[in-house]
């Protein structure tokens, strides 16, 4: 892939639009452009993912299979969202199964060759780490206020009493 | 001596509700439905007006009264649509009264959004859950004016697929210019759309002229907060911003203290507010 | 040692006999008031239909202090020399049970109207300086917005006040921090002085220059007034209690989430007594209250009070659910908030809230230990 081109989607992308432009330099070196055509799947829940992905267009849905229920969708993504940062972090077994909704577009960035290049370049390590650790904290906001319910009804309160509803008089 | 106080005919009754009958009753989703009501007294129906973001006090004798936001068209001659959610006993007797029967109302009370002076600009309505009803009217005059608005936007969270409100509409909103996404906290195995919280459309959002937006939350408190920071985050300023709130509600003209939030009566100084207005005292739990 | 007054120069001042104060009461029951004044009940002062002066605590006085309120005897026969008790003018004009719509049912549905009811004409006796400040509280809260109370503005209108001037204060007063006593200077017909040989009396409005009028009375003397101005003099002497109130709206608005709030929460029973006893208090809720054929239904408004539990419940959880907010809400209400809604503070100083809080808070102490600790 062209390293210019590259260069210049990294430029606009906004995970990577705020790193300098060495460490955007340093990426695009590794990095690549792919493909998912709709259905296809990116990695499965489980199993080993070499890549850490950046969505430039489309849309990603993560799955997680509850026996009994099957596949649950818990989150899509869109651009500028990471996927599959547990080729960085962890033991590499993805803890979701992500698939294209639609003709996807990412950025292809193998986990190994990104954490070598951190290692052997901590400035560039640390801005990148830095990237993913606010991403993944946006993430976890996220997910605690889906976890909150906050669109549950309550359960229709009612009292025995005349006239004295809680709340409703 | 103290002078008289203004004569009595000159301020009527506020307590007196106007007789309604319910006309209507579509069922939304699971213990949510749209109630049209209709004015018993034509010559009411034909002076009622309304802006949205306002809210009537719906009263059902022996019962009680709730404040519920209207839903319906500001264009409005005959009847008049709110959506309710049974929650309490009220709604729960109205829920039960259904069509045909007569209830009371008054109103319209409290503020509305800012539909005059966002002419020109571009519009961003964000709901949440039931939130979307008292929003609907913004739509409704986006539809009947549409070039007065630049870019107008509606981004809607709900819990499920099943408990999104007028699914139906959507469509005739789109056709209208409005464009829509949507998103839910819990999928249901057939969704194709977007999961996770609404906010999350707001951060993805393109093309956003941040200059001339006016943004209108509405929804559960919690989440109107975080889709406040998300807007920041993208560089929208409080004075752009614009939520509606909620507390307990008795009589509606600032007279009985519950409605109260810091030096505001929500009932008469809200619910609508600009953002920046509200801001400190929403910042303070148990305020 | 005369005040020296300026307004002792503007006002009329006659002197009214002490027998004559019963003439005085009657001429007001012909033209179709009820008289409510002071009388003792239970132990205390409180405001009740007074058939005429007998009824009056004449030679009670009243001891105050924070959680404390004692009645005393006096060593002489004065009619007024007290200060105020757990009641006020409120109970009158903004009645603490009151109907406010009657539905009845119709073949089609509902008749829902106003509850035909006549409002009652009210002579107030004994209206104190801070009284007639609350008073003015209350008219700018139902009668001077953009909504207006009927009910509170036909007693309103219809109620004739008779002013006293304090010539004593508790330990509790503090109208002279919320400039509102203890001088009463406007808001009344008729405002009285007692000496021991009569009362001073002063014209405040047209009705009561023509109900004076009724009575044979000569002016007051020179001698009368210097000591009227004297007694007067002596409330003021006597004040203990101070209230700073020059920076109080952003001092209890800039330290919302201030320890002292905990502090006060562990001693705040919550019980609302202060909420009931204050003269400006408004919360009121409603409720249904329908007959037992369920064909008449009447709205009920009653007094209610921010400390109650239930007070900001909504849609499955209380706002203010701990004793800590729910005290915040009502002190930053009624010196901070209660401005920006009405343009005056909600407190006139009459010191209610400290002798009858069960455990003594005193909202002076807590705005000066918030100030010294800021």
């Amino acid at each position: 892939m062209d390293g210019l081109r590259l260069g210049e989607i990294l430029r606009e992308l906004s995970f990577t639009s705020s790193l300098s432009d060495s460490a955007r330099a340093r990426i695009g070196e590794i990095a690549t452009l792919a493909c998912f055509p709709v259905g296809s799947v990116l990695f499965r829940e489980g199993g080993g993912n070499p890549n850490f992905f950046l969505i430039r267009e489309g849309r990603v849905g993560l799955d997680m299979n509850v026996p009994g229920r099957g596949p649950v969708r818990i989150l899509t993504l869109g651009p500028g969202d990471m996927v599959g940062w547990s080729a960085l972090i962890g033991s590499g077994e993805m803890t979701t199964s992500a698939m294209a909704l639609e003709n996807t577009e990412v950025i292809v960035c193998p986990g190994k060759k990104l954490m070598e290049l951190s290692a052997s370049n901590h400035e560039i390590g640390y801005q990148f780490m830095n990237r993913v650790a606010m991403a993944l904290a946006h993430r976890l906001t996220s997910t605690r206020l889906q976890l909150l319910d906050l669109f549950e009804d309550p359960p229709p309160v009612l009292s025995a009493m005349r006239g004295e509803s809680r709340g409703e008089r | 001596m103290t002078e008289q106080l203004t004569t009595q005919s000159e301020h009527p009754n506020y307590w007196v509700p106007h007789p309604v009958v319910i006309e209507k009753v579509r069922q939304e989703v699971p213990r949510v439905a749209t109630y049209e009501l209709a004015f018993v007294d034509s010559a009411t129906a034909g002076d009622y007006r309304f802006a949205p973001g306002q809210f009537n006090m719906i009263y059902v004798p022996g019962v009680g009264e709730v404040p519920i936001s209207l839903s319906t068209d500001p264009n409005s001659r005959r009847t008049w649509a709110h959506t309710i959610r049974t929650a309490g006993n009220t709604t729960h007797a109205i829920e039960q009264l259904g069509a045909g029967a007569m209830i009371g109302m008054r109103g319209p009370y409290g503020t509305a959004w800012p539909l005059e002076s966002s002419a020109g600009g571009d519009l961003l309505l964000i709901a949440g859950g039931i939130g979307l009803a008292p929003l609907r009217p913004v739509i409704y005059h986006v539809m009947a004016h549409r070039a007065n608005f630049g870019r107008v936007t509606l981004l809607y969270g709900a819990r499920s697929p099943d408990t999104m409100l007028y699914r139906d509409e959507s469509d005739l909103w789109s056709r209208c210019g409005v464009e829509i996404e949507t998103t839910v906290d819990r999928a249901s195995s057939d969704w194709q759309g977007n999961v996770g919280v609404v906010t999350l459309l707001l951060a993805r959002l393109r093309e956003l002229r941040i200059q001339r937006t006016v943004l209108m939350i509405c929804g559960p408190e919690v989440m109107m907060r975080h889709t406040v920071k998300a807007a920041c985050d993208r560089g929208i300023q409080h004075d752009q911003i614009w939520v509606s709130l909620e507390r307990n509600m008795q009589c509606a003209v600032g007279l009985c203290g519950h409605c109260q939030l810091g030096p505001s009566f929500l009932c008469h100084d809200g619910p609508v507010f600009r953002y920046d207005a509200v801001a400190p005292f929403m910042a303070i739990e148990g305020l | 040692m005369a005040s020296g007054d300026p307004q002792d120069q503007d006002m009329v001042a006659r002197l009214l006999p002490i027998a004559a104060l019963d003439e005085l009461l009657g001429l007001l029951r012909d033209q179709g008031y009820e008289v409510i004044g002071p009388t003792i009940d239970q132990d205390a002062i409180v405001y009740d239909t007074i058939a005429s002066t007998d009824d009056l605590p004449r030679g009670w006085t009243d001891e105050q202090q924070p959680g404390s309120y004692r009645l005393k005897r006096r060593d002489d026969d004065a009619l007024f020399g007290y200060v105020v008790g757990p009641h006020s003018w409120k109970r009158y004009l903004f009645p603490p049970l009151t109907t406010v719509l009657v539905s009845e049912r119709t073949e089609s549905g509902w008749r829902m109207r106003s509850p035909e009811e006549e409002s009652p004409r009210y002579a107030f006796l004994g209206v104190r300086a801070c009284e007639l400040a609350a008073i003015a509280v209350q008219d700018r809260v139902f009668a001077e917005g953009d909504y207006v109370d009927p009910i509170y503005q036909s007693r309103r209108n219809n109620a004739f006040i008779i002013a006293v001037n304090c010539t004593q204060a508790a330990a509790t007063c503090f109208c002279t921090s919320m400039d509102t006593g203890p001088r009463c200077r406007a808001g009344f017909d008729l405002a009285l002085t007692e000496l021991s040989t009569g009362f001073v009396v002063e014209v405040g409005s047209e009705r009561g220059a023509e109900l004076l009028d009724q009575l044979a009375l000569r002016d007051a003397t020179q001698d009368e007034l210097n000591r009227a101005n004297e007694a007067r003099h002596v409330a003021v002497t006597q004040i203990q209690r101070k209230l700073d109130t020059s920076d109080v709206h952003d001092l209890l608005l800039n330290n919302l989430e201030h320890p002292r709030w905990n502090a006060i929460a562990t001693r705040c029973l919550s019980c609302t007594n202060c909420t009931m006893v204050c003269p400006t208090c408004f919360c009121s809720s409603v409720e249904e209250l329908p007959n037992l054929s369920t064909e008449r239904v009447e709205r009920q408004r009653h007094w209610d009070s921010c400390f109650n539990v239930d007070f900001s419940y909504m849609n499955g959880g209380t706002v203010r659910n701990s004793i800590r907010t729910r005290y915040r809400q009502w002190l930053t209400h009624k010196l901070a908030t209660w401005t920006d809604q009405f343009g005056t503070s909600g407190c006139v100083g009459c010191g209610r809230c400290i002798t009858w809080c069960p455990v003594g808070i005193d909202l002076t102490e807590e705005v000066a230990a918030l100030r010294k600790l800021t």
